[in-house]
């Protein structure tokens, strides 16, 4: 097996599962009609509702669903389970769940006036869900800023040679807002300065290694070397755990990362969030493009980039520390999400791009496009890893994507530093977002019961506390399994959405309700697995030990995933009655716009 | 080739150009409030300049009034695109 072939049966599955699947549901199922009214059209106010270009909003949507999950998820699966078990999970839940998922809830959307998942469930199943669901929100976002600024502190504190590259895309973000929005530069030349300069200082960055090796012993110098927190990992030593400590360099990283997102949270978004996600998109997409396109050329170019390393198969159930299970089944299935579905798709769909849908017709090419397209960004870091095989997971996959990259001429050096900031990159634009959602979901959820947390920089500096005290747990594949059995979740809720809403309207429902019972029994049963590895793997250790600042963190973690599986219940048990209700007395009329002219 | 521009610009540009948008929409709609804010029940004292703006301002009213029909109060706005996900 190699990189290749690799790459063709990903592109046969997504010309397959479209053209044969995919396109016969909207056809016979939802009966996509270019004549009916949607939302865009009927409510069009210049802004929020405004009918756009297919091609436009094809490109918006992929940007705004394309994030780091598809990278970390490869990591970490391929790591515990093998490639193998991996990729056919990515090829089977994008072919019967990813795009069902998606697109279902941009149907939704649009047939319900542009409405989001939260109002359309108060109006299809109970008030109550609502409430329910922005819980879910709060904490799904917590554990995914948990993961991804532990993630990234631990790759910063280890790859010295990626500094330079990050604080000049920061420097270069707000440069650019600056440019565009006060100088009134050209998009264009505005972008060559600033994206140019970003993947200098990136390129340039082993040879300012040293300087900023230097600046992480002076840290640690400020305790004599001794470590912050001491911590039991049971991911370290080849899954069989062993003790861990936090130095004072990996913790400023951390707050250097949680600063820049609380100014990402606080600030005008234009002013930072907006021209630092550009930014980082481009150094994104370029190491991107360059990979996939290498990965398919390095079988004839450079053939050792291309061949695989790790074994295709690792075990049903790898030991995961002293009293860790990891079996297969469920958590394979929340291990990899947005290559495979998301429940991240379904609520950006259904409230930013449900409401540009200029034409029924374009429901399909954008919600079921876009997430083929994520396929195939999960189907290369998925490779990235798979022909790395060397170091640490993300350094795995960095060295894989830096090889790829090394087809172009690049020097392998310069590529795996390129593929490292890309990767850091692209979680860092994806956190300083995540904590802006949660300053906002939190403000909607409990500013009405505490006016205090209306307050921007109190909701804000909440939200980067309770993340920093996840990322002191230490054991982030932990943070990224819960958010994973979260996000999917989330998508399974999505689904029970549309489902229900297809049985209302007396329609075939089976296209979404079978991934339905899938995705919801794999992650209630994936959060109570996680739960139980952080209270024997983490929480008992760590309390045996004395240590407090891991035992309030892995705490935390198991209350929330405990949290989690109540309003998963409550949700389910209630989308259950009104599907119930729904399959006996369909109520068609609910939901159906106009038609137009 | 156009599919592809759109594509790229999708990607790139429209994210710029929905912010410009939005900004433009909020100094509007000040004014708009500030001027015939009794279309929506504001009390507005000077009515003699409202109907000498009114010639200007008629062709974005029916938009105008549905931004502020989906707001809870007049002067709020939906800060981020998730807002009330």
């Amino acid at each position: 097996m190699n990189a290749l072939i690799a790459v063709l049966i990903g592109a046969a599955t997504v010309y397959l599962a479209y053209t044969r699947y995919a396109r016969r549901i909207d056809r016979n199922v939802i009966q996509s009609d270019p004549k009916r009214a949607t939302p865009a059209t009927l409510y069009m106010d210049g802004v929020d509702f405004m009918p756009t270009n297919r091609n436009i909003l094809f490109g918006y949507h992929f940007k705004s669903i394309a994030a780091a999950g598809p990278i970390v998820g490869a990591i970490v699966a391929a790591s515990l389970w093998g490639w193998l078990p991996a990729f056919i999970w990515l090829v089977v839940g994008v072919s019967f769940m990813g795009w069902a998922s998606d697109y279902g809830a941009l149907v939704l959307s649009v047939r319900n006036e542009g409405n989001s998942l939260s109002a359309v469930a108060h109006h299809l199943i109970s008030p109550r869900t609502r409430t329910i669901l922005f819980l879910f929100i709060f904490f799904y976002l917590l554990l995914i800023a948990g993961a991804f600024v532990g993630i990234m502190a631990q790759t910063m504190d280890a790859q010295p040679k990626t500094h330079l590259g990050m604080i000049l895309l920061v420097v270069m973000g707000l440069l650019l807002g600056q440019m565009l929005y006060r100088w009134r530069v050209g998009l264009l030349p505005a972008t060559v300065l600033t994206v140019g300069v970003a993947f200098a200082a990136i390129l340039a960055g082993p040879s300012t290694e040293g300087f900023f090796r230097g600046l992480n012993e002076f840290f640690n110098s400020m305790t004599g070397g001794a470590p912050i927190v001491t911590y039991f990992d049971p991911t370290l030593a080849d899954f069989k755990g062993a003790e861990a400590t936090i130095m004072p360099s990996l913790l400023f990283w951390a707050i250097a990362i949680c600063a820049f997102c609380y100014a990402g949270s606080v600030l005008p978004i234009w002013r930072m969030a907006q021209p630092v996600v550009y930014v980082g998109f481009w150094i994104t997409a370029v190491s991107m493009i360059l990979g996939l396109l290498g990965a398919a050329l390095g079988t004839f170019i450079k053939p050792e980039v291309a061949q695989f390393q790790i074994p295709a198969f690792k075990g049903w159930n790898p030991q995961l520390g002293p009293a860790g299970v990891m079996p297969l089944w469920p958590m394979l299935f929340v291990t990899i999400a947005c290559g495979a579905i998301s429940g991240w798709h379904s609520l950006f769909g259904s409230v930013g791009t449900a409401r540009q849908i200029e034409n029924e017709a374009d429901m399909l090419p954008i919600g079921a496009g876009a997430m083929f397209a994520e396929f195939l960004l999960g189907l290369l870091a998925l490779l990235a890893v798979t022909v790395g095989a060397k170091g640490a997971p993300v350094a795995t996959f960095a060295n894989g994507l830096g090889g790829f990259i090394s087809v172009w001429g690049m020097p392998v050096e310069n590529a795996v530093s390129l593929a490292f900031a890309a990767f850091i990159v692209i979680v860092l634009v994806v956190t300083q977002l995540i904590f802006r959602v949660m300053r906002v979901t939190l403000t909607e959820w409990l500013g009405e019961i505490l006016p205090p947390l209306r307050n921007q920089h109190l909701a804000s500096f909440i939200s980067v506390v309770l993340a920093i005290l996840l990322v002191m747990t230490g054991t982030w594949i932990y943070l990224w399994q819960l958010f994973g059995g979260a996000n999917q979740l989330m998508a399974a809720l999505s689904l029970l959405l549309v489902t229900i809403w297809l049985a209302s309207q007396g329609k075939s429902w089976l296209f979404a309700g079978l991934p339905t019972i899938f995705m919801y029994l794999t992650t209630v049963a994936s959060i109570l697995v996680t739960a139980y590895n952080l209270y024997f793997n983490v929480y008992v250790p760590n309390l045996a030990a004395g240590r407090t600042v891991p035992v309030i963190g892995s705490g935390l973690m198991v209350l929330v995933a405990l949290l989690l599986v109540a309003a998963a219940l409550l949700i389910g048990v209630d989308g259950l009655r009104a599907f119930l209700k729904y399959s006996r007395r369909p109520e068609r009329a609910a939901g159906t716009a106009p038609a137009r002219g | 080739m156009q599919a592809l521009r759109n594509f790229i610009y999708g990607m790139t540009g429209y994210e710029f150009a929905r912010h410009a948008l939005e900004a433009r929409r909020e100094l509007e709609s000040i004014f708009m409030i500030v001027t015939l804010g009794d279309l929506i029940g504001v009390p507005v004292m000077p009515p003699v300049y409202s109907l000498r703006l009114l010639p200007y301002i008629a062709p974005e009213i029916e938009q105008w009034k549905r931004q502020m029909a989906r707001r809870k109060e007049f002067w709020e706005r939906e800060e981020f695109d998730l807002h009330g996900v």
